[in-house]
């Protein structure tokens, strides 16, 4: 076969022409690569490197994950304060050239925008009032456009004037959890007239408390606030304000990141998941979510049942705590206060207020000076108010006030001083300890002195400055303190303390109450120390006192819980004498109330015990009121105790019975993964269980 | 045959080239699917949240005791009018 020259020629004409190709695509190269290799002068800014590690960081985009707070659980793992995932939409406001030539145009397009906008907002079904909400949206952000816009400074008509901005940032909504909406925005950003808006969804938290109304006080709140750092920066900080959001343990991590890719039109192009972003701490709480409710419940009854019946006048506040007595832990604490607008603002009244307690130290001053061998406990007092003892222990001391009962007692011996609550027999026993005794027996019982919570604002009382002063003679020391000290006078303490006090008289004089059981943090449990320890009162001590507490809950027509035994014995049917142990208490004082000037207050308080022979839980209740009407400790602060103990008992039978599972019977453990407990994208580990169920 | 060969391997450069441009253009597509994806699952993540939370209120023991309760009330209403 032969092929003609002119044939040849064609061909190889063609395979040269096919070879200009590459040539030319590499000179091409050459020239973009090496001859226009550099960089881009830029106003204001750097130089931009033309290099391949610049077109890369280009398209390099980067999403930050803000670390989650933390959660608060209650001891059988029901969840008391979570992080809530949520978006904050911010929108990058381009506004188009076209629309510039007239102001008209320009405001008709925002006006779009901004429809466009707080229609997708409002796209919840479930959402009443949707117009409404829909109108307060769009003049929101009709104000924050007008703002950066400033859409106020435009002429009536004509073009807009060049150098007025056309670009804006705004905040769009936060705190967005809803997927009706966040679809509805997503479509938004996806219409081709939106495209010069730019949706961003970033990601944030908000904390959510599904007990809220039960745990204001205990568990606090937070507050996110503007810091400004050394070089002028400034951020927002969330810090926990009061009660145990204010713990160390739920200050949340730095916030992680994710990468991803976008091209030239800021699509994004996925390169990893979180891999980074800490685990949320968990802080288990002492507090069963159930007594708490119930303890509120019973509080907030008794406080109000003056008014209802309307023969009492209403308490100013009210206070009462439960505690378990073999670990020390606070099982609930309830707060009640009569002209309470705010609850999130409202103290913590067993935290925070604090009274003179009365009576309900009796047992514990007779228990000291029983330990310390001061006091005989077969010893007979007179108590009668004008007895020769009397005098010659009491009155010659020249006392401005005398010391008066409530019922003329007379020959008691320390049982019958507790069960009669004499103040008499009561400042008999005080006298006897010495002046150094009385200052150890404040740091014994823990008077005067901080839980140890590490919360703020915590009050902590104790006696007055002057109490102890050196300078005081010792006749004057005993004649007024002693005396005051032995029923609960020129002494202030908060509920809380009283609780202490109790705890460190059954279970040791280094017993504090414990708030949180232990922290998880970095998935790693810690648990918290005990709270039990230090020297142990003598068991034949505890057990005297105990035993005069037993029969304070009797039908004896002198024992101080007489009126709550037949209350009980009524209203329940069950006899209290043997089941319940308890100590009255009523205090008449004069406090400064702001506007008020000095102001006389009566506090009823009650300390029980269950069961009475073998204490398991104790619980304490003050209430107290700001005008002199009759109020006291055993037909007011005594029932909502007795109930409390009562129904703390049943409800540990039923859970025995009911044989709950270990994490609660909500079933919202921690550790399981897309449950409310668990931060759903903080975690890789976590997205994919969240995302497989 | 030699030129035969050569366009044969030209046309093979070239459809190599397109070949590889097409599987870095659905990987960009994949990787673009893959965020929009990523994004929608994390939105119902929090939309999942928010419900958890709702439903755990609403499942509260005192509205349970509450709903419970009407439910008794509404029955017995209907076994009192059967009865009549």
């Amino acid at each position: 076969m032969s092929i003609e020259k002119s044939e040849l020629l064609r061909v190889r004409g063609a395979f040269a022409m096919l070879g200009v190709v590459p040539v030319f695509l590499a000179g091409w190269f050459g020239y973009v690569q090496v001859g226009q290799a550099g960089a881009l002068e830029r106003a204001g800014r750097a130089p931009l490197r033309l290099v391949p590690a610049t077109a890369d960081s280009q398209g390099s985009r980067q999403e930050k994950v803000p670390a989650p707070r933390g959660t608060i659980v209650d001891r059988h793992g029901n969840l008391l304060a979570l992080d809530c995932e949520t978006y904050e939409i911010r929108a990058d406001i381009r506004v188009p050239m076209g629309v510039r030539d007239d102001v008209g145009e320009y405001r008709a397009w925002l006006a779009k925008v901004l429809d466009a906008l707080s229609l997708a907002l409002v796209a919840d079904p479930d959402l009443a009032d949707r117009e409404d909400v829909r109108k307060r949206h769009v003049e929101r952000l009709a104000k924050t456009l007008q703002r950066e816009l400033r859409t106020g400074e435009l002429p009536a008509s004509g073009p807009v004037p060049s150098r007025h901005p056309g670009r804006a940032d705004v905040l769009v909504a936060g705190g967005v959890d809803s997927l009706a909406i966040v679809e509805a925005l997503r479509g938004l950003a996806a219409e081709r007239w939106f495209g010069n808006v730019t949706l961003h969804f970033l990601r944030s938290y908000q904390r959510s408390y599904p007990e809220r109304d039960l745990t204001y006080g205990l568990v606090g709140h937070t507050d996110t606030k503007w810091r400004k750092g050394a070089g002028g920066a400034s951020w927002l900080e969330t810090t926990g304000v009061c009660g145990l959001e204010a713990m160390a343990e739920l200050r949340p991590d730095p916030s992680g990141a994710r990468q991803f890719l976008a091209d030239g039109r800021g699509r994004p192009y996925f390169l990893a998941p979180i891999s980074d972003a800490p685990l949320p701490n968990v802080l288990h709480s002492t507090i069963d979510v159930d007594l708490q409710r119930i303890a509120v419940k019973e509080l907030a009854a008794q406080a109000e049942a003056g008014a209802r019946e309307g023969k009492v006048t209403v308490p100013k506040w009210g206070s009462m705590v439960l505690v378990e007595m073999a670990t020390g832990d606070v099982l609930a604490a309830a707060s009640w206060h009569r002209d309470e607008k705010n609850a999130q603002a409202a103290s913590f009244t067993p935290y925070q207020s604090l009274c003179e307690p009365g009576s309900v130290v009796k047992p514990l001053v007779l228990a000291y000076a029983y330990e310390a061998g001061k006091l005989d406990w077969s010893a007979q007092f007179d108590c009668a108010p004008g007895s020769a003892e009397y005098r010659e222990r009491i009155a010659h001391l020249g006392r401005r006030k005398p010391v008066r009962d409530d019922h003329d007692c007379h020959v008691l011996d320390p049982h019958g001083i507790i069960m009669n609550s004499s103040n008499i027999g009561a400042a008999y026993v005080g006298l006897m300890l010495e002046r150094e005794e009385w200052e150890d027996y404040m740091e014994c019982f823990g008077f005067g002195r901080p839980l140890g919570w590490s919360l703020p604002h915590g009050s902590v009382g104790g006696t007055n400055k002057r109490s102890f002063a050196r300078d005081i003679p010792l006749r004057s020391f005993n004649a007024n303190s002693a005396i005051s000290f032995s029923f609960g006078y020129e002494l202030q303490t908060s509920t809380l303390q009283m609780a202490r006090a109790y705890l460190r008289m059954f279970r040791g004089r280094d017993a504090q109450l414990r708030i949180c059981r232990g922290a998880e943090v970095d998935g790693q449990y810690q648990p918290a120390p005990s709270g039990i320890g230090g020297r142990a009162f003598r068991p034949e001590v505890v057990d005297a006192v105990r035993a005069a507490m037993m029969d304070v809950v009797s039908a004896d027509p002198h024992a101080t819980g007489t009126y709550m035994h037949a209350r009980m014995l009524k209203e329940l049917g069950i006899d209290l004498h043997g089941v319940v142990g308890g100590k009255t208490g009523t205090a008449a004082s004069t406090i400064g109330i702001p506007g008020r000037g000095a102001v006389s207050v009566r506090n009823a308080s009650f300390v029980g015990f269950l069961p009475a022979d073998n204490p398991r839980w104790l619980a304490v209740c003050v209430l107290q009121k700001d005008d002199s009407a009759r109020f006291y400790g055993g037909s007011y602060a005594a029932p909502p105790v007795v109930r409390l103990l009562l129904q703390c008992q049943q409800l540990e039978q039923r859970r025995l019975q009911r044989q709950e599972p270990a994490n609660g019977a909500s079933g919202q453990a921690r550790d399981a993964s897309g449950t409310p407990g668990d931060s759903g994208w903080s975690h890789a580990a976590s997205e994919s269980k969240a995302l497989g169920r | 045959m030699r030129w035969m060969l050569a366009g044969l391997l030209f046309a093979l450069a070239v459809a190599l080239a397109i070949f590889t441009a097409a599987l870095r253009a659905e990987n960009s597509r994949s990787r673009h699917r893959v965020e929009r994806e990523y994004r929608e699952v994390w939105d119902r993540v929090v939309e999942f949240k928010r419900l958890s939370i709702e439903k755990l209120s609403e499942a509260s023991p005192q509205r349970l005791a509450a709903a419970h309760w009407r439910h008794l009330r509404a029955e017995e209403a209907r076994q009192e009018a059967r009865a009549q």
